[in-house]
């Protein structure tokens, strides 16, 4: 907590934008040529060029979901928008190679530079590439591979190329087969067994050109028994059009291994941020995802965990705001496919305004199973009158010994609590304010603590105007 | 399920031809209720299924309530039975009296909906052929104790029934009634699909219990529709044990302030049986109650999807409403599918909904087999206990003496 004047965040989150010359340019809108473009601009060798094309066909095939999401979607017009950019630079090795401009929106971002020193290792991800990459030679020496795509599947075939593309297939749905056909940008990371990451990896991720989508590609294969803590965070400039965030992480825990993957999301009020993120689970490992959604026009994001292996278990812990023009379409899906697993789910969510938030979620138990456990909770916080939220999930349970709970209620702050507080002083925003951040405390804490503060911030920041 | 009707181009109802012959035989009704038909007829010819998945039929084998295969309509006129009644505070009669002798009574079906939760195209070829059905409508004020009985057929040999109940319970007064859905033998094979609409004036109450126990070889649509005026109270307890494959769609619509809806299910599952339940409990003005509990015990293969969802509109401040799914998986085969939704555009509610599903409790199992209770027997006594939380909701000791006996003798077989 004391840190928390250590670093100044960008309070006018994203109104602000700095011209940079793009050295690599696909232009606009979407066909093979672009991709053979992003894949020629990148050297890649001819398999991933061909696994490309043939996600670019199933994305045109594909229809747009809206007969269950919403039809908002359909104002998405993939013509307009830029698929590749680059700085046309290497991943940098140390901060002096950094050039000056991104260096200043860093700076806005409110990376602080004592936080650089003590991480793990920073990959910044400006636009598409990874702009600055420091990873600490220990790491290294541990066997820690923590690169881009591009260096991923180049460099390390033997290790990537096997789960590529496996735990979420191109097909799964629209947008990934979306993200498959021209992902750049991104992180691929490989634990080696064993090897217990005592800090966190981390990636700020930033939009910066005009109706550019981002697609940003993750792959963490955490090897037996080892262990890791992924964290991203991102926040885009304000633009008048819209723009398109897709990505797709994938995450495989071998046996018995760890891994935990924490997302803020910040995006301006513009931004589609259309999200597949799956995870592979086998014997006792165990995947957590922590999820924070608070910027973006509409999140869809639903991180799931296949629990494949014996004694797996899954967790998502998600926290939802959506204000006013904004729609957070988040959930969390549990796939039972081996014995006595287990997941738990626990989503909050608050609506302010005119903002909806739903909550979707899918848990299945299939009937060759034994003695899998499922803990479902929704919470939603409704603050304005107009304010609007749904909760959809989806229960399939068979088979011996399996269980399943699922609860979900909705609510309001109350007047009396309102009035308790401001009988002791506290404005109405301030204790509203209060209450909210009551209401996502118990998940809060689950952050990293420089994460729960900057988040505590940004929920005050949306509060700020939504009562009185 | 297009391309299976398309493909055997067997059905009956595929020609025009079908309808003109059904509508010449019937020309005896007033035109208004022709036209009625022809454009509900119309409406089931014209429609088009998306292309895209229909969520209001996640999870359900849609093929197994298509009406592709069936041969005929049943030209049985004694399908729907009705007590007999002593109070002259009610008019309660069967559909083709009604035509005949008070068709303005009926005029409001015309204007009618149906709960649109999927099944629209039955629906509307219900609408269109409906030859039997009661109608009961309370005079202002009446209250009335005596449970009104009605007893449904399931005809025989694989032909089908349409039916159009409808129940007006004018404002102050209230009624029971108690519906039964039987089949003429246990092997025949028979269809049924019917519509009941139910509106309730200010302050009127209505307690309704369905008891359905049709032999297995038959394929059920039920179509509910409630509306629910100031004040009023409404309890509808259905009690669904037999039938292969039944599809209950339900809607309670809450248009008056502070109206009250409780919706009560059960249904145990045996054999092949699947029983695929959607509801809505839709809440349009302030004030208003919706409590719903949906249990479902299911033994062998048998399958229950529960889809509900609890609709709160902008204007219905000070809502409570309530939706709960539990299931008890008596065997490793069974399948229970939970779909609980919520949709809350107002502020100043309650809403909650849960749903679990779960096998017997070891511990409570162990209990009674070391006080020596055979396996069988324990299961059948957690499993009544379990589902009594519903039946008792009948509030009659008679009938629900009734029900708990045919639950105990499937359990028997």
């Amino acid at each position: 907590m004391i840190q928390a004047t250590e670093f100044d965040i960008d309070t006018e989150k994203g109104n602000f934008r700095f011209d940079t010359d793009y050295a690599f340019d696909a232009g606009v809108g979407l066909n093979p040529d672009v991709v053979r473009y992003i894949s020629n601009a990148k050297e890649e060798k001819e398999w991933i060029l061909d696994f490309r094309l043939k996600a670019l066909d199933t994305f045109l095939k594909k229809p747009l979901p809206t007969h269950w999401a919403t039809e908002d979607l359909k104002n998405i017009d993939f013509d307009v928008i830029r698929y590749y950019l680059a700085k046309g630079q290497k991943p940098s090795r140390s901060w002096d190679d950094v050039p000056e401009d991104v260096k200043n929106t860093f700076e806005r971002l409110g990376i602080p530079e004592q936080e650089r020193k003590f991480l793990a290792g920073v990959e910044a991800q400006f636009d598409s590439e990874a702009a600055y990459s420091n990873m600490k030679e220990g790491l290294e020496k541990e066997g820690v591979i923590f690169v881009g795509p591009t260096e991923g599947l180049r460099d390390h075939p033997e290790i990537f190329k096997k789960w590529f593309g496996k735990v979420i297939p191109t097909s799964d749905n629209k947008f990934s087969a979306l993200n498959s056909a021209v992902f750049s940008g991104g992180s691929f990371i490989y634990i080696p067994p064993g090897v217990k990451l005592k800090q966190p990896l981390q990636a700020y991720f930033r939009i910066n050109a005009e109706n550019f989508g981002q697609f940003e590609r993750t792959l963490i294969i955490a090897d037996e028994g080892s262990e890791v803590t992924y964290m991203e965070g991102c926040t885009a400039p304000k633009f008048e059009t819209s723009t398109l965030h897709s990505a797709v992480v994938e995450l495989v825990a071998l046996k018995g291994a760890k891994i935990q993957y924490i997302t803020v999301q910040n995006w301006s009020n513009n931004v589609y941020n259309l999200v597949t993120k799956r995870a592979m689970a086998e014997e006792e490992a165990e995947v957590r995802w922590i999820d924070c959604n608070i910027g973006s026009r509409l999140t869809m994001k639903y991180p799931g965990v296949i629990l494949r292996g014996r004694k797996a278990r899954g967790e998502v812990l998600s926290i939802a705001l959506a204000n006013s023009g904004q729609h957070q379409d988040t959930g969390a899906k549990m796939v039972h496919a081996a014995e006595e697993t287990s997941s738990n789910i626990i989503a909050k969510s608050i609506s302010i305004g005119t903002g909806r938030s739903s909550y979707r979620g899918l848990v299945r138990m299939p009937k060759h199973l034994k003695n899998c456990k499922n803990n479902t909770e929704c919470d939603a916080l409704l603050i304005n009158s107009e304010s609007q939220t749904d909760t959809y999930p989806a229960i399939t349970v068979q088979g011996e010994g399996n269980s399943v709970q699922h609860e979900a209620t909705v609510s309001k702050v109350s007047a009396d609590q309102i009035f308790y507080m401001q009988q002791r002083g506290l404005s109405e925003a301030e204790a509203m304010s209060l209450c909210v951040n009551g209401f996502v405390n118990d998940l809060i804490r689950e952050f990293p603590m420089e994460y729960s503060v900057e988040l505590k911030r940004l929920i005050d920041m949306e509060m700020e105007g939504s009562v009185g | 399920m297009q391309t299976l009707q398309e493909s055997t181009a067997q059905s009956i109802f595929d020609t025009d031809q079908f309808f003109s012959t059904f509508a010449s035989e019937r020309s005896w009704e007033p035109g208004w209720l022709a036209d009625h038909r022809s454009d509900a007829w119309e409406k089931f010819r014209k429609f088009k299924e998306s292309p895209l998945k229909d969520e209001n039929w996640r999870f359900s084998p849609k093929h197994l309530f298509s009406l592709a295969n069936i041969q005929n309509l049943s030209s049985g006129k004694d399908l729907v039975q009705l007590g007999a009644i002593e109070s002259d505070q009610a008019l309660f009669q069967n559909l083709d009296k009604m035509i005949l002798d008070f068709p303005n009574e009926l005029s409001t079906i015309t204007e009618q909906k149906g709960p649109d939760l999927g099944a629209t195209q039955t629906y509307c070829l219900t609408s269109a052929l409906a030859d039997n059905g009661f109608f009961l409508g309370t005079r202002k004020n009446a209250e009335i104790k005596d449970p009104f009985v009605i007893e449904h057929k399931i005809p025989k040999d694989g032909s089908i029934t349409f039916e159009k109940n409808v129940i007006h319970i004018a404002p102050f007064s209230s009624a029971v009634v108690f519906e039964f859905i039987n089949s003429g033998d246990s092997t025949s094979r028979g269809n049924a699909s019917s519509t009941l609409n139910v509106t309730l004036g200010e302050s009127a109450k209505l307690v309704r219990v369905l008891v359905q126990n049709a032999n297995t070889n038959t394929t059920l649509h039920q179509f509910e529709n409630f509306s629910l005026g100031r004040d009023s109270t409404l309890r509808n307890v259905t009690i669904h044990i037999g039938a292969s494959h039944c599809r209950s769609e339900t809607k309670g619509d809450l248009v008056g302030r502070g109206a009250s809806f409780e919706n009560f299910s059960l249904f145990m599952g045996s054999g092949n049986q699947l029983f695929d339940q959607r509801t809505r409990q839709v809440h349009s003005s302030p004030d208003c109650t919706s409590n719903l509990l949906s249990k479902n015990a299911l033994n062998d293969q048998a399958k229950s999807i529960f889809s509900g969802l609890i609709k709160v509109e902008e204007v219905a401040s000070n809502t409570n409403a309530y939706q709960t799914n539990r299931n008890l998986l008596l065997c490793n085969d069974a399948e229970a599918d939970s779909l609980p939704g919520l949709e809350i555009l107002a502020n100043e509610v309650k809403c909650s909904h849960g749903a679990t599903t779960s096998k017997i409790d070891e511990q409570e199992l162990f209990y009674l087999l070391s006080r020596g209770i055979p396996l069988r027997s324990a299961e059948k006594l957690i499993s009544l206990g379990f589902l009594d939380e519903v039946i008792e909701k009948a509030n009659n000791e008679d009938l629900i003496e009734k029900v708990r006996a045919i639950i105990e003798s499937k359990f028997d077989s």
